[in-house]
């Protein structure tokens, strides 16, 4: 089945047993994500948002099958991703990389930079010559705005935005088509964050490659991804384009999300309310029945315990939500007042 | 009227492997009572060694000169007693990560009324109905409960809630917070400072907010100073700073952030190059390197801190207008 697009995800379960020290305890299941599913295509860039628990970054982590995942279904052009035994997803390793939120962490201090490039080329393109790896070794680390003469220096040289791009040259390598981006700017320093972001769409623009930008930073998200998925507490709450997300948040907790960014106008945050930025985020061994995010919703009926809302089109948005069509959807402009 | 606070000339270094660190320079700042004064600063700009030394609670290999009164009273060589003295009655620091700065073996009870039984000499019981007053003031509920709870029992976010309840215990003139949200989500950002407003409302503790983002200095601060590579770049009152700011590196701060109340641009406007190594400063401005307004003499001279307008500071030698990053975007 040919659709266009590179990834469809349906139906996507990772589950954690969580054992009690109690004997004969049942084992709990924590549902990090419990039934996602989304696409992306070719070239595109999706965005995926939420707060640290929602399940963003395992749900990353399980596109590259680095977690165990539970069920579900993960199409990557038209491989069956989960039914593959690890010498069939060998060749799709190539094709599927990602960078990390800790460039410095993620990165071995006593490695040189080359032989960090070197690692995912010669141990997914184990065939090619030596000479011809140094070629591409050279070739990403020019990509990615490194310097030739840094190819014999240590990982821990680096400040953490020349680190990043390490990280960067390291995914780039070997020319994957999807590359997942798990908050590749939140720890870098406001002065570097949009120079990668930058680097990022410059490298999608000239490889045609499709990102995954998982960020808990909806600013960033709104510059780079066309599409943007919220998450909360493992599931989907909202999908749409960037305008209509945030421009028009459909969901109460996307709602929420955005009205938590404070926006560097002195003038328009003091106005700003936040009152509808209520509670903490459940835990998610124990989530709410019906609606995850009931328990801290404005707009919370009996039926939102009762029922789970499932994901539907509303407008030009997909919204779990009950009451999305009588919800108003709060503009910047007159909701200062 | 003297300021609450008043800091001279302070500077601070550090001698290390590579050499001596210069991590903040010649810097004078005032904190005036009630206020709320942001730091903005990126890695290496030195917003926390500056309040860490202002708190004498720098690293042993850390040396601190200049002046820091408080009400008047030298604070830099104050012996040790008297030192904790104020910074357990007049002024106390809390950090970004919680979890480092609270025990993980002791109760939240135990840790919060020790402070008061043993320094104060205050009763158990009145020591406990004192912590349940602070925590509720930072809107925890089942505030009694809570004082049997250990530290991984809270949320990050709670945990914050509780390191400021700690800090409310004494009743302090200053509370200085070194970037308590970086790590936490925006929900919950915007709900630790809403109540750092309201306490300030409250309790008119004068609160020095350090941080990377401007947005957040939008929403709380009064006045703003801008650190870079250990000095002061620019000082103003937060409406001056974002309508009319006069240095290059806050231009580069506001317009490099993509922001969710503007409109979107294809390419984000950015700062060349990389933050500052304290190590190897170049002599003159530490910004010359990345600036695009950069002219000879940036790179020979330190340019001084001049007054361009009222309670507005800034140390630049650009003469002419700025906007080039604005007109970018």
């Amino acid at each position: 089945m040919n659709t266009g697009k590179l990834l469809q995800v349906e139906g996507l379960k990772v589950y954690f047993p969580v054992r009690s020290e109690r004997l004969f305890a049942k084992t709990r299941w924590l549902k990090a994500v419990d039934g996602v599913s989304f696409e992306v295509a070719e070239r595109e860039t999706l965005g995926i948002v939420g707060e640290s628990g929602c399940g963003k970054s395992t749900l990353g982590r399980a596109l590259l099958r680095l977690v165990p995942v539970t069920g579900g279904r993960i199409m990557f052009d038209g491989h069956d991703l989960l039914t593959l035994n690890e010498k069939a997803m060998r060749p799709l390793r190539r094709q599927l990389q990602i960078i990390f939120q800790d460039p410095l962490a993620s990165l071995d201090p006593r490695m040189t930079v080359g032989n960090i490039i070197d690692e995912p080329l010669s141990s997914l393109l184990p065939n090619l010559h030596r000479s011809e790896r140094l070629k591409r070794i050279r070739e990403a680390m020019r990509r990615v705005g490194l310097l030739p003469n840094q190819i014999n220096r240590y990982a821990h040289e680096f400040s953490g935005g020349q680190a990043q791009r390490i990280g960067i040259a390291r995914a780039l390598v070997v020319e994957p088509r999807l590359m997942v981006c798990d908050e590749p700017v939140s720890s870098l320093d406001v002065s570097i964050k949009s120079q990668v972001i930058n680097l990022l769409q410059d490298l999608q623009a000239q490889f045609g490659l499709s990102l995954v930008f998982i960020a808990h930073d909806l600013a960033s998200v709104r510059h780079i991804a066309e599409r943007v998925v919220v998450l909360y507490l493992g599931r989907v709450m909202e999908v749409a384009d960037r305008d209509s997300i945030y421009l028009a948040p459909r969901h109460p907790y996307t709602q929420m999300l955005i009205a938590a960014v404070p926006i560097p106008d002195p003038t328009v945050s003091r106005k700003h309310k936040l009152d509808v930025v209520r509670g903490e985020l459940p835990s998610p061994l124990d989530p709410p029945t019906g609606c995850p995010f009931r328990t801290r919703c404005l707009y919370a009926i009996e039926r939102c315990a009762a029922e789970r809302p499932e994901l539907r089109p509303v407008g030009k948005s997909q919204v779990a939500c009950h009451r999305a069509e009588e919800i108003s959807t709060p503009s910047r402009e007159n909701n200062g007042g | 009227m003297a300021a609450f606070l008043e800091i001279r000339n302070l500077s601070v270094s550090f001698t290390t492997p590579d050499g001596i660190v210069h991590a903040v320079n010649d810097i004078d700042l005032d904190l005036n009572e009630r206020e709320v004064l942001g730091v903005v600063g990126e890695s290496g700009s030195g917003k926390s060694q500056f309040w860490l030394a202002v708190m004498g609670l720098l690293a042993k290999n850390g040396r601190a000169e200049g002046s820091v009164k408080l009400e008047g009273e030298e604070l830099l060589g104050l012996s040790h007693s008297r030192l904790n003295r104020l910074r357990g009655e007049k002024m106390t620091m809390i950090f970004q990560d919680p979890m480092t700065a609270l025990n993980p073996y002791l109760t939240i009870g135990r840790q919060m009324t020790e402070v008061l039984t043993s320094h104060r000499k205050i009763k158990r019981r009145e020591a406990e109905r004192r912590a349940i007053e602070v925590l509720k003031a930072v809107h925890i509920t089942g505030a009694e409960e809570r004082l049997g709870m250990y530290p991984h029992e809270f949320s990050g976010g709670m945990r914050q809630r509780v390191m400021i309840a700690m800090a409310l215990l004494a009743d302090p003139k200053v509370l200085i917070a070194d970037e308590p949200t970086t790590n936490l989500d925006v929900t919950v950002q915007a709900q630790i400072l809403a109540l750092l407003n309201e306490l300030r409302d409250q309790f008119g503790t004068a609160i020095v907010f350090v941080t990377h983002d401007l947005g957040v200095i939008a929403q709380i601060a009064n006045r703003v100073v801008v650190l870079y590579g250990g000095r002061t770049m620019e000082q103003a009152r937060v409406k001056d700073l974002f309508a009319q700011y006069r240095h290059p590196y806050t231009e580069g701060l506001l317009y490099s952030v993509p922001r969710l109340d503007a409109v979107r641009t294809e390419r984000l406007v950015t700062i060349a190059g990389n933050p500052p190594d304290l190590a190897r400063l170049p002599p003159g401005c530490p910004f010359a390197p990345r600036c695009v307004y950069v002219e000879p003499r940036c790179r020979r001279q330190m340019p001084p801190l001049e007054a361009v307008g009222p309670d507005h500071l800034r140390a630049c030698f650009h003469a002419g207008d700025l906007g080039r990053l604005q007109a970018a975007t």
